[in-house]
């Protein structure tokens, strides 16, 4: 995976995503400087409401900023239609949510096909990378079930296996956790570690569990649409991503 | 994994509901391709009759009182019935048409409805018509005989006449019937006859066109019938009928009325009446469209998460809004398709019932399953926008 250092994967400059009209209009983002290096791991963190869902959502392109600049990888997104933004996500960016967004009625593998199709790569290359990618979650003899007949944990694994199959430059997780039990939120976080250290993917968390943050090697802090602190985490202070259990006893 | 099996998956998955939905369409489209069958089944079966003697027919008759400036009028006294037009046909007049001698020609008979009551006995009724006429009134509507023959101081019975008359009688030749006051010899009786038109002919008695007019105390015939002597002779035949009548009846108090005509006003008649009840049904293939798109309405909110899921993954508007057109297509087909074979099923039986072919005809399957991708594409396409407009994020939230 060869990388443009030149200029950092995200950039943005005063942010803004107002929602209402009027005396009922509230800021999710009131103007978010935000820049994120390749192969940076990286935590949002804040209480809900703070907006680092919808800073999220507009870092992936599912959302439009009200005003303010975002530059993805040197290109600015915000002029692009909604035909190459759905280009770009399905290309460059990969998505895992809080909760099974899987769809129900396709198996596991054809789940993490689903954005190469749209992506239109040829059969052959889709099949073999979705199958890769399966091993690489540890899922490849789960290939046939459907979301129904996988476990919580399972499932968030198909999720991140479809969301790095492509190639991704950059996955986006949105409280990846939440819905899982704590041994399963474990496995998840070291699979994003493991995606982060030896393949240089770079991966923003939004979470509010101080666990995932510790994961993290940058805490960017949101209260009120603002940033209000961004932290480089001390390396001794990290969890080391293989024995997790030990600091946290 | 194109759009169409996405379709048809989603499809699967909501059986009933889709069955539901597509019911609009069967009926519709049941209804608008088993009234067009039937329509030109009809039509061809009216073909059919006049066909079996080639729409030879041309019939001479007093013009009708509007025709010559008189208006009919209704309701008043006994005699203002404008179908009793005075004739001014003649006998004669039938005459000077077969000496025309024309080749166009085959068959001439002078025609007369005979006011007067026929009984096996004397002074009472049967119910029964008399006309008079001639042998070639026979040979002109195709008319055999059963049994005995023409003449002319006898009487010849059609088919259901001499079950009226005669009930257990088994060969009627040689008895008397009453024609008015006139006792007659029976000396003929004819074969049945299944035509349109000549069915009459069943319960007719039939008498010698001067007898007839005797008995009655008549001068003038009802009408008189011409044959042609081919498909092609029918315009020539026409002409010189017209030509003579002409020349005898120059005040043109008559009317020159060929079957083709006949043929073509019923058939004017048929396609209108059909297009009318087709058009009646077509709005149930409205109705049932609406449904699909208040369904697939429906299904959008309801698959906000789904949509938000693929544009998340990378599709595009326009994937999500062929797959959700792709669906209502497929439903408004679906629907087409059962009613086809509904309405082929109902086609075969009314056929067997009212016992002409009302086959299904390739216009009204091409038009039903037309007419459905249209309903599946024009009732779609606005829950497909509203899908494909949807923010991706918008259409996550909700959970």
């Amino acid at each position: 995976m060869i990388q443009d250092v030149n200029h950092p994967i995200i950039e943005t400059h005063q942010l803004r995503r107002r929602y209402g009209r009027g005396e009922a209009a509230m800021d999710g983002l009131a103007g978010v400087d935000l820049t994120i290096r390749r192969g940076e791991l990286v935590a949002l963190m804040g209480p809900s409401g703070s907006g680092k869902s919808t800073l999220m959502q507009i870092l992936g392109l599912l959302d439009r900023p009200t005003s303010g600049s975002y530059y993805l990888d040197g290109t600015d997104v915000s002029r692009l239609t909604t035909a190459e933004q759905a280009e770009l996500r399905g290309r460059r960016l990969g998505f895992v949510f809080q909760g099974i967004y899987l769809l129900p009625r396709l198996n596991a593998i054809r789940n993490v096909e689903l954005p190469m199709v749209y992506a239109r790569f040829p059969a052959s290359e889709r099949k073999h990378r979705a199958a890769d990618s399966l091993s690489r979650v540890g899922l490849a003899e789960l290939a046939n079930r459907r979301p129904n007949q996988l476990s919580g944990g399972q499932a968030q694994r198909v999720a991140i296996a479809r969301a790095v199959a492509p190639g991704p430059d950059l996955l986006l997780a949105d409280e990846p956790t939440g819905a899982l039990d704590r041994a399963s939120g474990r496995e998840v976080l070291s699979l994003f570690q493991h995606l982060n250290d030896d393949m240089g993917l770079t991966i923003v968390v939004v979470t509010h569990d101080p666990l995932v943050g510790r994961h993290a090697r940058r805490i960017v802090e949101l209260e009120d649409g603002h940033v209000i602190s961004d932290n480089i985490v001390n390396e001794a202070e990290r969890i080391v991503a293989d024995h997790p259990l030990e600091v946290v006893k | 994994m194109n759009a169409f099996s996405i379709a048809l998956d989603s499809i699967w998955a909501h059986r009933l509901r889709s069955a539901l939905t597509s019911l609009g369409i069967v009926i519709g489209v049941f209804a608008v391709v088993t009234l067009t069958s039937l329509g030109s089944g009809v039509r061809s079966y009216v073909s059919g009759q006049f066909g079996s003697f080639g729409a030879t027919l041309i019939t001479v008759a007093p013009a009708l009182p509007h025709a010559s400036s008189h208006k009919p009028r209704f309701g008043g006294g006994p005699n203002n019935n404008f179908i009793n037009v005075p004739s001014t046909l003649t006998v004669g007049d039938a005459t000077a048409i077969s000496l025309a001698h024309s080749r166009d020609i085959s068959q001439v008979a002078p025609v007369a409805v005979l006011p007067v009551t026929v009984s096996p006995t004397s002074g009472s009724s049967s119910g029964l018509a008399a006309t008079g006429t001639t042998a070639s009134y026979f040979r002109a509507e195709q008319l055999s005989f059963a049994a005995g023959r023409f003449t002319h101081s006898g009487a010849v019975l059609g088919s259901s006449a001499m079950h009226t008359l005669f009930p257990r009688v088994k060969d009627p030749i040689g008895r008397t019937i009453y024609v008015g006051q006139s006792p007659l010899p029976v000396t003929g009786v004819l074969n049945s006859a299944s035509g349109l038109l000549s069915k009459a002919a069943n319960n007719t008695i039939f008498v010698y066109v001067s007898t007839g007019l005797k008995i009655s105390d008549l001068h003038n015939i009802s009408e008189i019938l011409v044959a042609a002597s081919g498909n092609t002779q029918v315009n020539g035949a026409g002409s010189v009928i017209t030509r003579v009548m002409k020349r005898r009846h120059p005040s043109g108090n008559f009317t020159v009325t060929k079957d083709t005509q006949i043929l073509k006003t019923i058939n004017n008649t048929l396609s209108t009446i059909t297009t009318f009840l087709s058009g009646l049904a077509a709005i149930s293939l409205l109705v049932g469209g609406i449904g699909i798109m208040n369904i697939m309405l429906v299904t959008v909110t309801e698959r906000f998460r789904e949509i938000g899921i693929r544009k998340a993954l990378g599709a595009r508007d326009s994937d999500i809004l062929v797959q959700f057109l792709a669906e209502s297509v497929l439903l408004s087909l679906l629907g087409g398709a059962i009613g086809v074979l509904l309405s082929a099923l109902a086609s075969h039986m009314i056929g067997q019932l009212a016992g002409f072919s009302a086959g299904l005809t390739l216009d009204a399957v091409a038009l039903a399953v037309g007419f459905s991708l249209l309903v599946g594409i024009v009732f779609g396409v606005i829950p497909a926008f509203r899908a494909a407009r949807l923010m991706p994020a918008e259409a996550l939230r909700t959970e």
